[in-house]
C-alpha cells in the first residue's frame, strides 16, 4: 500500500510544472518580471507592458495549458494569427485620434517617410545575417514602430517569426522614451532644440470629415496589401469626426480598444515561451529591431534639420523623430525633449503631424514591401 | 515579377520602397494642401451635428 501511495505521489509530481521546468523558463520569467517592473516603477507604457510581462511569466510556468489549444491565451493568440486584432486596434486608434495636426501642416508629412530609413537598414542587416528576404522584410518593419502593422506584415511575410517581432516592436515602442532622446540630442544643437514653431491653422469640421473618406480611397487604390488596416483606421476616425454617432466612436475608442489591448498583450506575452523564444535568431531580431528604431529616429531628425534649413529656421528638428509612428509615444518624446531645453516650448501638436504621417509611412512601406516580395 | 531573394534583392527592395514611400507621402500631402478649399463649399456646425440636425 505504501508503494502504491508513493507511486501515486510521484505520478502527481510528474504532472506538475516542477518536473518540466528548465533554466530557459526561469530566464523568461525574469524577462517578464523586468517588463512588469518597467511598467510599474518606470511607468513605461503600462497598458502594454503589464499584460505582456504577466502573460510571459505565466507562459513560462510549465504545466499550464493556457497557451495550448483549449487555453484562453491560445485563443487570444488566434486573434493575432488570423489578423483580426490588428485591424480592430486600428479602428480604435482611428476613433481616438484627431488628424487635425496632420491636415493643418501637410508639409511635415514627409517626415513620416523620412523616419523609416531604419526599416531598410534592418532589412539589409537581416538579409546579410542569412534571413530570407521575406523574413528580413518582416524584421525591418519593426522599424516602422507600429505594433499592429508589424503583426500584419509579419503574418503575411514570415508568420513563424511573429513572437520575436511582436515582442521587439512593442517593447521598443514602450522603451522609446529611453531610446530616442540620446539620438535626438546627439544630432541637434541646443539652439535648434529651442526653436519655437508657429501655431498651425484651425482645421474645420468639414475637412476632418472628408479626410477619412479621401485617405481610405487613396490607400485602397494605391496600397491594397495594407488597405484593411488603414481602412479600419479611417472608419474609426470617420465615426469620431461626424459627431453624430458618439456612442459608436466612444465604444471603438474605449471599451473595444481596452478589450483588444488586453487580448493583444496576453497574446504577445504568451508567445514568449522559452523553448520557442530562446535562440540566436531572437537575439538577432532584437538587435536588428533596435538598430531599426535608432536608424529611423536619426533619419527623421536629419530630414527635419534639412527642412529647418530650407524654411529659414522655422522647424524644430526634434519633431523629425516623431515621424517614426508609434502614436503618440514618439510625439510625446519630441515634446519632452523640447521642454527640457525650453520649458515654454510646447512641441506636442507640431510633433503629432509627422507622428500621424508616420502611421501612413509605415503602411506605405509595408504595402510596397508586400507588393515587391509578391505577397497578397 | 518579384524581387530576387538575394543581397542585391534586399538593396533593390530598400531603394524602391524608400523612394516610393516619399513619393506617395508627398502625393498625400499634396491632396491635403487642397483641403482648405473644401471650406468654400460650406460650413458644418458642430452643435447641429451633435444634435442630429
Amino acid at each position: 500500500m505504501f508503494q502504491q501511495i508513493l507511486s501515486l505521489m510521484v505520478n502527481i509530481a510528474e504532472q506538475t510544472g516542477l518536473a518540466q521546468i528548465w533554466w530557459g523558463n526561469i530566464f523568461m520569467i525574469f524577462v517578464g518580471a523586468i517588463l512588469v517592473y518597467l511598467a510599474l516603477y518606470r511607468k513605461y507604457e503600462p497598458f502594454l507592458l503589464l499584460g505582456i510581462g504577466f502573460s510571459c511569466i505565466v507562459a513560462n510556468v510549465p504545466g499550464s495549458d493556457l497557451t495550448q489549444p483549449g487555453g484562453l491565451f491560445y485563443y487570444a493568440y488566434q486573434g493575432v494569427e488570423l489578423v483580426i486584432i490588428p485591424p480592430l486596434i486600428f479602428l480604435g486608434v482611428g476613433a481616438m485620434t484627431d488628424f487635425g495636426p496632420m491636415i493643418a501642416n501637410p508639409s511635415l508629412m514627409i517626415l513620416g517617410a523620412a523616419a523609416h530609413l531604419g526599416i531598410f537598414i534592418a532589412l539589409i542587416g537581416a538579409k546579410a545575417l542569412g534571413f530570407t528576404l521575406a523574413e528580413a522584410g518582416a524584421i525591418g518593419i519593426i522599424g516602422g514602430a507600429d505594433g499592429p502593422m508589424a503583426i500584419f506584415v509579419t503574418m503575411k511575410l514570415a508568420p513563424h517569426l511573429l513572437p520575436q517581432i511582436a515582442v521587439a516592436a512593442y517593447s521598443y515602442m514602450a522603451l522609446m522614451p529611453l531610446i530616442q532622446p540620446p539620438i535626438m540630442k546627439l544630432l541637434t544643437s541646443p539652439a535648434e532644440r529651442q526653436i519655437v514653431m508657429v501655431q498651425s491653422r484651425k482645421v474645420s469640421r468639414l475637412e476632418k470629415i472628408c479626410f477619412p473618406f479621401v485617405m481610405a480611397i487613396i490607400v485602397n487604390l494605391l496600397l491594397p496589401p495594407v488597405a484593411p488596416l488603414i481602412t479600419m483606421l479611417m472608419l474609426g476616425n470617420m465615426l469620431r469626426e461626424v459627431l453624430l454617432v458618439d456612442r459608436l466612436a466612444s465604444t471603438a475608442a474605449n471599451d473595444l480598444m481596452n478589450v483588444i489591448t488586453i487580448t493583444l498583450t496576453v497574446a504577445v506575452g504568451s508567445t514568449m515561451e522559452a523553448d520557442k523564444f530562446l535562440n540566436i535568431k531572437t537575439l538577432q531580431i532584437i538587435v536588428l529591431g533596435l538598430i531599426a528604431f535608432i536608424g529611423g529616429t536619426a533619419s527623421g531628425v536629419i530630414c527635419a534639420k534639412i527642412m529647418n534649413w530650407f524654411s529659414g529656421g522655422k522647424i524644430n528638428p526634434l519633431i523629425g523623430s516623431a515621424g517614426i509612428a508609434s502614436v503618440p509615444i514618439a510625439a510625446r518624446v519630441s515634446h519632452v525633449v523640447g521642454l527640457q531645453e525650453n520649458p515654454y516650448n510646447f512641441l506636442i501638436m507640431h510633433a503629432m503631424g509627422p507622428n500621424l504621417a508616420g502611421v501612413f509611412g509605415t503602411a506605405i512601406s509595408g504595402g510596397i514591401m508586400l507588393a515587391l516580395i509578391g505577397v497578397k | 515579377m518579384t524581387v530576387p531573394d538575394t543581397m542585391e534583392g534586399a538593396y533593390i527592395l530598400s531603394v524602391i520602397d524608400f523612394l516610393l514611400s516619399f513619393v506617395i507621402i508627398w502625393g498625400m500631402s499634396l491632396v491635403l494642401y487642397i483641403f482648405p478649399y473644401l471650406n468654400k463649399l460650406g460650413h458644418l456646425d458642430d452643435s447641429k451635428l451633435r444634435g442630429g440636425h
